[in-house]
């Protein structure tokens, strides 16, 4: 306690920086190592004279030295500027993608981290109450199996069961062709909600369901194992004995106990949100989600540096004040913790 | 471990259920949106009107609203929407930028040009133009436009806004600008119905190259000076764009200004996959109508065989052959790239790797475009094992000194069928006992990269034509001044003159004997082999008709509709 809670905020909140200085320096070196660059990928087989070529090039800014084109980047991106793009259409601000897909995939992000927690708990807290038996094993598995399944061939199974067999739900994009929503947030289910379409809420949520639930089992093997093992370790402690021989009963207990188990659950949290966003270009490829996971692959086709740099450390930027939002949560729960 | 097999089908069932009981709530009221699409209806129409009244004043536009007004209801039109899925992309909606086949779709539903190809057929027929002139030495081309042509807001399409168009892709200089500056001096219009190109010299194959988007007028709302890649004013086309969300969909609504026939279908909305297994789904689960470019050959299979689906085949003008990079060992010997066309049997690959979707194609310049000879079919037959043995023989290679090359491919940009093409490729040419095939492969942006350099010995490419003409299956690849993309090295100086000569002669008879001659020195050289032409198919559910193939692999959507 002895610099208060503000110093440590601000301390977190400056350790952001290397951490995106590092990863944009990575991904700048790793995309000049690839062979290609944005205007052959576009140009293909066809016949562009070299001198256009070459001017293509010098518009795009990549007839500078790499250095000079990593610090001028760098440059932009402390003013905010994301660069523009380099493969087609060409020009148009970086910021404008992330501003158009980043909506997509917070919101697949919200409901799949949602489902996560919420079957991490369950499995987690059934597999402790039930410990050594047969639901155990089985919850032990599920954690196992969930944590190792291939996202996109898991994605369509469910698309293949859900989508084709049963055809109860759609199983790809946002919405249904020619439903268009007033932009607020970007959220379809949040705007659908505030401009009171109710059309559009039904297509969104429809369109949810399968990719939030294929991510969502995907991330929730690790809280259940996480859960379950911290509620045996609670469950065994004196103060749940204490309740125990007071009375206490089933449920109860259990609720106790998972208010104390759950902390250490909180800081995993934290550290799922980026795996998280790493899953979503797994389950949005396959579900063909606009977001910004479909958006960094196409452009690594493409070879557009700017885009894929912007894209990248926006992402980070973001997980980053995630896991410092995750991390003052935890300082204030856990009173144990020293600032 | 027991404990593992027990519980596996619970885990099952517990996902079902889970899945199950989240679709029940949101699944079940997910009727397609027919009710959204009856209420859109009439708003469309009032915003018609309303663009109706505020054009109003201006004298000449009385006549318009009188037009408008018999155009405009509803009831003309058979289908209200019909929904198409691809797995292509729209680049960038700018004419002057935009160099790619499933753009340039987009944008000959959204615009025309002066001429265009009838659909269903490779044949120039006027479009904005009505009639037109050639100079006697061929460079002077002078085309008279109708006097009804309107963009589809009703703004009045004249001859300057063709030669601002033209100038502005000349001025932004986007990649399919050569299109137009290789071959235009400069353009004018002397009055408002009258466009006059001034050519750099005489090019036979003009009308081919004006039916190309980057000749297209476009709106006067493009940015005159840069690209404007999102720009939805569009041009003179049958269809309009409404609204365009990237990555997403592209929704078109029939242009009520345009002067020529009124399309079928109101309303057209393309939406875009990431993969061919995305798309065969949305077409089973009715998601969308048609299935366009591009599911898998085993998709189509599939699909040929299922009720209440029907399967159009679409003849191609693509093209699929194996590129030699003429100044690398040991393929730099003539011998040995004779022998390698004369194993190869392209009807097997057709028939196992294609399941049927190709034809054998034995020139660069494909089937049912003029001028077309079968070259290698006359000098080497196919699958001519005996001839490659002794072609390799005469080369030096015997089974114990077997010839050593590295075939290259790429793996998703054909389709994922090219795997097993460049398999079937190395077990056809090892077959005759005397080669030895390593296959590798590179990613699409590393393999343009490393063959234009000149990096690869054998390697599998592909092309879509820029205009339909037999220059451009061979300028491109046998001219030394134009094939610089190819990393083939290939220069044979009677070529370039024979290709040359033949650009300016206006006789199609006298060019077609020239080509001949060309394509016969390619059998000779093999610089390149022909493998196949490809075949699309247009997939679309029973209810779905009006679909006309076109040759030029262009879908045009003004002539769908549903029946019932």
């Amino acid at each position: 306690m002895a610099r208060g809670l503000g110093y440590y905020i601000a301390v977190r909140a400056l350790m952001i920086i290397p951490t995106i200085l590092v990863l944009y320096t990575i991904v700048f070196i790793l995309l000049r190592m690839l062979p290609g660059d944005p205007i052959l990928a576009v140009a293909g087989t066809k016949n562009i004279p070299p001198e256009q070529y070459e001017e293509l090039r010098r518009l795009a800014g990549l007839d500078k030295h790499p250095v000079v084109q990593y610090f001028d980047y760098l440059w932009g991106m402390l003013h905010g500027d994301f660069g523009v793009t380099l493969a087609t259409p060409r020009g148009t601000p970086v910021s404008r993608y992330i501003w158009q897909r980043f909506p997509a995939t917070l919101e697949l992000t919200i409901f799949s981290f949602a489902i996560s927690v919420l079957l991490g708990l369950a499995t987690g807290t059934v597999a402790a109450l039930r410990r050594g038996g047969m639901v155990d094993a089985g919850m032990r598995v599920y954690s196992i199996v969930a944590y190792t399944l291939f996202i996109p061939w898991f994605g369509m199974i469910l698309q293949y069961i859900f989508g084709l067999q049963l055809a109860w739900l759609p199983t790809s994009g946002r919405l249904d062709p020619g439903l268009t929503v007033d932009r607020v947030t970007g959220l379809y289910v949040l705007d659908s909600l505030i401009t009171r379409n109710w059309d559009v809420l039904k297509s969104a949520l429809a369109h949810l369901v399968l990719p939030s639930i294929t991510l969502g089992i995907v991330l929730s093997g690790a809280y259940t194992r996480l859960v379950r093992n911290n509620m045996v370790d609670v469950l065994g402690q004196d103060f749940i004995r204490a309740y125990q021989a007071r009375g206490v009963r089933g449920w109860k207990v259990a609720w106790y106990a998972l208010k104390n188990a759950f902390i250490p659950v909180v800081t995993l949290m934290g550290l799922q949100f980026a795996i998280l966003l790493g899953g979503a270009v797994l389950t949005e490829t396959t579900f063909s989600w606009p977001g910004m996971g479909t958006f960094i692959v196409d452009r690594i086709e493409y070879r557009d540096y700017t885009s894929i740099q912007g894209a990248v450390v926006f992402f980070a930027l973001f997980v980053g004040l995630i896991s410092l939002i995750v991390d003052i949560v935890y300082a204030l729960l856990d009173p144990r913790v020293k600032y | 471990m027991s404990a593992t097999q027990k519980t596996l089908p619970i885990i099952a069932v517990l996902l079902i259920i889970i899945v199950g009981a989240a679709a029940f709530y949101v699944g079940r009221s997910m009727a397609p949106a027919k009710v959204e699409t009856t209420t859109e209806t009439t708003t469309v129409t009032t915003t018609v009107t309303t663009t109706v009244t505020k054009t109003g004043p201006a004298p000449t536009e009385t006549t318009t609203t009188t037009t408008t007004t018999t155009t405009t209801p509803a009831p003309q039109f058979t289908t209200e929407q019909i929904v198409i899925g691809v797995t292509d992309k729209v680049t960038d909606l700018d004419p002057a930028m935009a160099y790619d086949f499933f753009t340039w779709e987009i944008l000959n539903n959204v615009m025309e040009g002066l001429v265009k190809y009838e659909p269903g057929t490779l044949n120039i027929v006027p479009a904005l133009a009505k009639s037109w002139e050639v100079s006697e030495d061929g460079t002077v081309w002078t085309f008279h436009l109708r006097t009804d042509l309107k963009f589809a807001d009703g703004t009045p399409c004249t001859a300057q806004d063709v030669v601002r168009s033209i100038n502005r892709v000349m001025q932004i200089n986007g990649d399919p600008a050569w299109l137009v500056t290789s071959f235009v001096d400069h353009v004018e219009a002397p009055d408002d119905y009258t466009v006059v190109f001034y050519l750099k010299q005489p090019t036979a194959f003009f009308l081919a190259l004006l039916a190309t988007p980057p000749y297209f007028p476009v709106h006067p709302a493009y940015n005159p000076t840069e690209v404007d890649s999102d720009q939805t004013a569009g041009g003179v086309g049958p269809y309009k764009i409404v609204s365009f969300t990237r990555d997403e969909e592209i929704v078109l609504e029939a242009n009520p200004y345009y002067y020529g026939e009124m399309p079928r279908t109101k309303r057209i909305i393309v939406k875009f996959y990431r993969d061919a297994t995305s798309l065969r789904i949305a077409l089973e689960t009715g998601e969308i109508d048609i299935a366009w470019r591009t599911l898998r050959p085993t998709d189509i299979e599939y699909f040929k065989g299922k009720a209440g689906f029907n399967v159009i085949e679409v003849p191609g003008t693509f093209i699929r052959y194996i590129c030699f990079n003429t100044a690398m060992d040991p393929v730099s010997n003539k011998l040995v790239r004779q022998a390698l066309a004369a194993a190869i049997n392209r009807q097997e690959i057709i028939d196992v790797v294609l399941l049927g979707a190709g034809e054998p194609l034995y020139s660069m310049v494909p089937k049912g475009l003029w001028s077309h000879i079968d070259a290698f079919k006359d000098k080497y037959g196919d699958a001519n094992l005996d001839l490659a043995r002794q072609l390799l023989q005469q080369a030096g290679y015997s089974e114990t000194n077997k010839l050593q090359i590295t075939l290259w491919y790429t793996p998703t940009h054909y389709g994922d069928t090219e795997a097993d093409i460049a398999q079937l490729l190395k077990e056809q040419w090892e077959a005759t006992g005397m080669i030895e095939v390593t296959i590798q492969s590179a990613e699409w942006s590393t393999y343009v990269a490393q063959l234009r350099e000149g990096q690869y010995m054998v390697y599998l490419l592909g092309w879509y034509p820029d205009y339909l003409d037999p220059d451009d299956y061979l300028t491109p690849f046998l001219h030394s001044e134009a094939n610089s993309w190819s990393g083939t090295n290939y220069a044979n100086p009677q070529v370039d003159q024979l290709l040359t000569q033949a650009q300016s002669i206006t006789d199609q008879a006298q060019r077609a004997q020239i080509y001949e001659q060309v394509q016969q020195i390619l059998a000779e050289d093999v610089p390149y082999i022909p493998i196949f032409q490809g075949k699309l198919y247009i997939v679309a559910r029973s209810d779905v008709a009006g679909i006309v193939p076109s040759p030029t692999m262009l879908f045009f959507y003004s002539t769908l509709y549903k029946t019932g």
